[in-house]
C-alpha cells in the first residue's frame, strides 16, 4: 500500500485544482466499481453493489484537495505575493517550497529574514520561482501551488505534505480493491474542496442522498512534546470521532463504530477535536439529515509539510472501514 | 402543561446534550402528544409534532423550531482518578468550578468540576481563572474501577437544581432553549382551543449549538412555508450595554436583523401591539446564531422570524428567566398561527419585490 500512498501524496491538487489527483484516482478504483462518474464540482463518485436486504445506501467520502496558496500579486523583480487555500499557518511557511498546478517549482521566501520574534504575517512572505522578472515569469495572478515535499517512509512512521487527505483515499481505494461483498449501497466518493469549507462533500451527499455518511480523514494527536491535551496517539488504532467542530456524531453510530473495531480485534481510540471538521460535518446536514460520523486517522503535524501518519493505523483503518460497510448496519 | 415553571423544571432535568437528546425527546413527546395529530421523529433525531389545520388542502405550513440541545460537557481523558474534560459548544469556564455534574459513562456517575488549588500551582500568578483544560470531573471513584465505567468521549451534564426566585422567576441550566420548548408547548395548549387553517409544524430540533443541524434537516423535509425560530437573547445584566439589549422580565423580544424577513416582523410587532403584548426589539445584525438562519435558506428559502426570549447569563449552569416572558411568547406564537390566512404569503412576497 505504501506505494499507493507515494502516488497520492506526491501529486499536487490544491482545492479547486484536483483535475490531477482526480485522474490519478480514477485509474485506480475504475476496474473495481459498478459505475463511475464526476459531478460539477469535480468529484469522483463511484458506486459498488445495490442495496440488497438489511443494506444500506452508505457515503464514503475522503477529500482529494490540499491546502495550499494562490498568487494574488507579481511585482516587477518576480516575486510573488500569495493568499493562503485553507488552513496555512504562516508558521510553517519560510523555506518552503511549493509546487503550481502548471509544474512550476517556487521557494517560499520572507522580508526581513533575520529579525527575531513572532511568526509574520502571511503579507510578509512572497514566492520566489527563479524568474529575472514579471515579463519572464511562468505564473500569473491566480495560479494555485501547493506545497512540495517528497513522501518519506521512516518504517512504521510515514510523511508527506499532504497526508490530509490523500491517506483517507489510499484507505478507500484499498477498501474498494480489498471489499469482496456487501448487502449495502456504497458511493465511494473522493471529494473536492474540504479545506475551503466542505464543498464537494456538501453536492455529492446531496446528489446520493445516502442514509449513512462516513468520511475517511485525519485527526490531530496529542502525543508530541508539549501538544495539546488529546488523548489520541500514533499507532493506538483508529481514531473514532466523538465529536469535532462540525457535528456531534450520533451515538449510535458511535456504538456500530466500536462494535465493528471489536469484533474485528482492531484497536481503536475515541476522538474528541476541539477545532476543525470534516466532511462528515457536511453529510449530517443533507437534505433530511444523514447520521455521519469520521474514521479518523492520527496525525502528527497535520497542515504543515511534514504530517505524520503510523503505517499501522493505515492498515487498521483500511480494516475498520472494510468491516463497516460490508455487513448490515444495525444502529440502535 | 399545568404550569409553565414545572413544565421547564422537569425539561431542564433530563439530560439532552447535543447529538444525545433522546432523553429530553421522550418527556417532550409524551407532552406534546395529546396536543397534536402527528408525532415522528426525523433522522437525526429532531421531534417533529404536526397540528393539521382546517384550511383546503394542500394547506401551507408554518414551523416552529425550539432547539432541545443542551450545551455540557465532554470527557477527553480518564486520567487516574479524574476525569479531563472540554466543552460541548460553548460553555465559559470561569463559573465551571464547584458546580455538579452528572457523567453519563457506563452508567450515570455524580461528580463536581474541580480546578487546582491557586497556591499549589506554581506559576498561576494573579489568581487568573484557569481554563477549561485545567479543569476535572471527580465522581470520587477509584481509578481501576472510573476506567471501567468512562472513556474520553463520555458526555457530562449539568446537574444544578433549578432555583426558584420568587414567583416568576427560575434559574437553573439548560434554559437555552428549552424555554423555547415550553413556549411551544404553550401555544399548542392555546391552539387546541382554536380554528387554524394553517398546518403548524411544531419541531424540538437538534444540534443547534453544533450547526443548526435540526433547523437545516426538518427544514428541508416539512417543506414549511414560514418558519420561526424560538430562541434565548442575552438579557441586560452586569456588563451588557445599557442601549438596544433587551430587558429580562419585559417581554417578548422580536428578532431584528437580515434572517428576519422584513414583512413579518411588522406583522408580529403590529400583533403584539394590538394585543398588549409586552415587547422589546432584539437586534440581530448579522448572524442570528439562532434555527433561523438555516430554516430562511434551506430548499430555496422562506420568510423567517425570530421570537426571542430574554436570559440573563447564558450558557452557564445558571440562565435566569422569566416565566411571563415565555408565557407572553407562546400566547403571541398561537394569536399569530390562528390569524393565517391564504394572502399572507402572497403579501410578504410583494413586500420583498416592492
Amino acid at each position: 500500500m505504501k506505494q499507493l500512498i507515494k502516488n497520492l501524496v506526491e501529486t499536487t491538487g490544491p482545492s479547486g485544482f484536483e483535475s490531477e489527483i482526480r485522474a490519478l484516482v480514477r485509474a485506480e478504483v475504475e476496474s473495481y466499481v459498478d459505475e463511475i462518474r464526476v459531478d460539477a464540482l469535480g468529484n469522483l463518485i463511484t458506486r459498488k453493489g445495490k442495496k440488497s436486504e438489511g443494506g444500506k445506501r452508505i457515503m464514503v467520502a475522503a477529500h482529494i484537495d490540499e491546502i495550499g496558496v494562490m498568487v494574488t500579486h507579481i511585482d516587477e523583480n518576480g516575486f510573488m505575493r500569495f493568499t493562503n487555500i485553507g488552513g496555512v499557518n504562516p508558521f510553517n511557511l519560510s523555506g518552503g517550497r511549493v509546487r503550481f498546478v502548471n509544474g512550476t517549482a517556487g521557494v517560499i521566501g520572507v522580508e526581513s529574514p533575520r529579525e527575531r520574534g513572532s511568526v509574520p504575517g502571511m503579507e510578509k512572505f512572497y514566492i520566489d520561482v527563479g524568474a529575472r522578472g514579471k515579463a519572464d515569469c511562468p505564473v500569473k495572478v491566480g495560479d494555485a501551488a501547493a506545497f512540495d515535499r517528497p513522501f518519506e517512509d521512516l518504517g512504521e512512521r510515514l510523511v508527506s505534505k499532504a497526508m490530509d487527505d490523500r491517506i483517507g483515499a489510499a484507505i478507500m481505494i484499498q477498501a474498494l480493491k480489498e471489499l469482496k461483498s456487501s448487502p449495502n449501497e456504497l458511493y465511494f466518493v473522493f471529494t473536492t474542496q474540504e479545506e475551503v469549507g466542505l464543498r464537494g462533500a456538501t453536492t455529492s451527499a446531496y446528489g446520493i442522498d445516502p442514509e449513512i455518511g462516513i468520511a475517511v480523514d485525519i485527526t490531530g494527536v496529542g502525543d508530541t512534546p508539549n501538544s495539546e491535551k488529546m488523548d489520541v496517539g500514533l499507532g493506538k488504532g483508529p481514531a473514532l470521532k466523538v465529536k469535532d467542530r462540525s457535528l456531534v456524531v450520533d451515538p449510535r453510530i458511535v456504538d456500530w463504530m466500536v462494535r465493528t473495531a471489536e469484533r474485528e480485534n482492531l484497536p481503536y481510540q475515541y476522538e474528541i477535536l476541539t477545532y476543525g471538521g470534516t466532511d462528515a460535518g457536511a453529510m449530517n446536514l443533507t437534505r433530511a439529515g444523514v447520521p455521519s460520523t469520521c474514521i479518523s486517522i492520527p496525525t502528527r503535524y497535520a497542515h504543515s509539510p511534514s504530517e505524520m501518519v503510523d503505517y499501522q493505523d493505515v492498515l487498521n483503518c483500511v480494516k475498520l472501514l472494510l468491516g463497516a460497510v460490508s455487513h448490515p448496519v444495525t444502529l440502535d | 402543561m399545568a404550569e409553565v415553571k414545572n413544565f421547564l423544571k422537569e425539561i431542564i432535568s433530563l439530560p439532552g446534550l447535543s447529538g444525545y437528546e433522546a432523553p429530553v425527546r421522550e418527556a417532550i413527546a409524551r407532552h406534546w402528544e395529546p396536543l397534536v395529530d402527528e408525532l415522528q421523529v426525523s433522522r437525526l433525531g429532531s421531534l417533529e409534532a404536526l397540528k393539521r389545520g382546517r384550511g383546503t388542502e394542500p394547506r401551507h405550513s408554518i414551523l416552529l423550531a425550539g432547539h432541545m440541545d443542551a450545551v455540557g460537557l465532554i470527557v477527553t481523558q480518564v486520567k487516574g482518578r479524574f476525569l479531563r474534560i472540554t466543552d460541548l459548544n460553548g460553555v465559559d469556564p470561569r463559573v465551571l468550578p464547584g458546580q455538579p455534574v452528572v457523567v453519563h459513562g457506563r452508567k450515570e456517575l455524580h461528580g463536581v468540576v474541580i480546578q487546582p488549588p491557586d497556591n499549589l500551582v506554581e506559576d498561576h500568578k494573579n489568581r487568573a481563572p484557569f481554563g477549561i483544560e485545567e479543569l476535572y470531573v471527580d465522581v470520587g471513584m477509584e481509578a481501576e474501577e472510573l476506567e471501567e465505567l468512562v472513556h474520553s468521549g463520555s458526555m457530562v451534564s449539568f446537574a444544578t437544581t433549578p432555583i426558584e426566585m420568587g414567583e416568576d422567576i427560575l434559574a437553573g441550566h439548560t434554559m437555552d432553549d428549552r424555554t423555547a420548548v415550553a413556549a411551544i408547548t404553550y401555544c399548542l395548549e392555546i391552539l387546541r382551543k382554536r380554528i387554524h387553517s394553517w398546518d403548524v409544524w411544531a419541531v424540538a430540533t437538534v444540534q443547534e449549538e453544533t450547526a443548526y443541524a435540526g433547523a437545516y434537516t426538518s427544514g428541508f423535509s416539512l417543506k414549511p412555508d414560514l418558519a420561526i425560530a424560538i430562541d434565548v437573547t442575552h438579557a441586560k445584566g452586569p456588563g451588557t450595554s445599557e442601549k438596544s439589549i433587551p430587558d429580562l422580565g419585559k417581554g417578548v423580544a422580536l428578532g431584528q436583523g437580515p434572517n428576519v424577513n422584513r414583512g413579518l416582523y411588522d406583522r408580529f410587532k403590529k400583533l403584539v401591539e394590538e394585543l398588549e403584548i409586552p415587547h422589546q426589539v432584539d437586534v440581530m445584525a448579522s448572524h442570528s446564531g439562532t434555527d433561523a438562519f438555516a430554516l430562511q435558506v434551506i430548499r430555496g428559502g422562506r420568510a423567517s422570524m425570530v421570537l426571542s426570549i430574554p436570559l440573563r447569563y447564558m450558557h452557564t449552569p445558571v440562565e435566569v428567566v422569566s416565566m411571563k416572558d415565555i408565557r407572553r411568547v407562546g400566547r403571541l406564537l398561537a394569536e399569530f398561527i390562528t390569524d393565517l390566512d391564504d394572502t399572507i404569503l402572497e403579501e410578504l412576497q410583494k413586500e420583498v419585490e416592492a
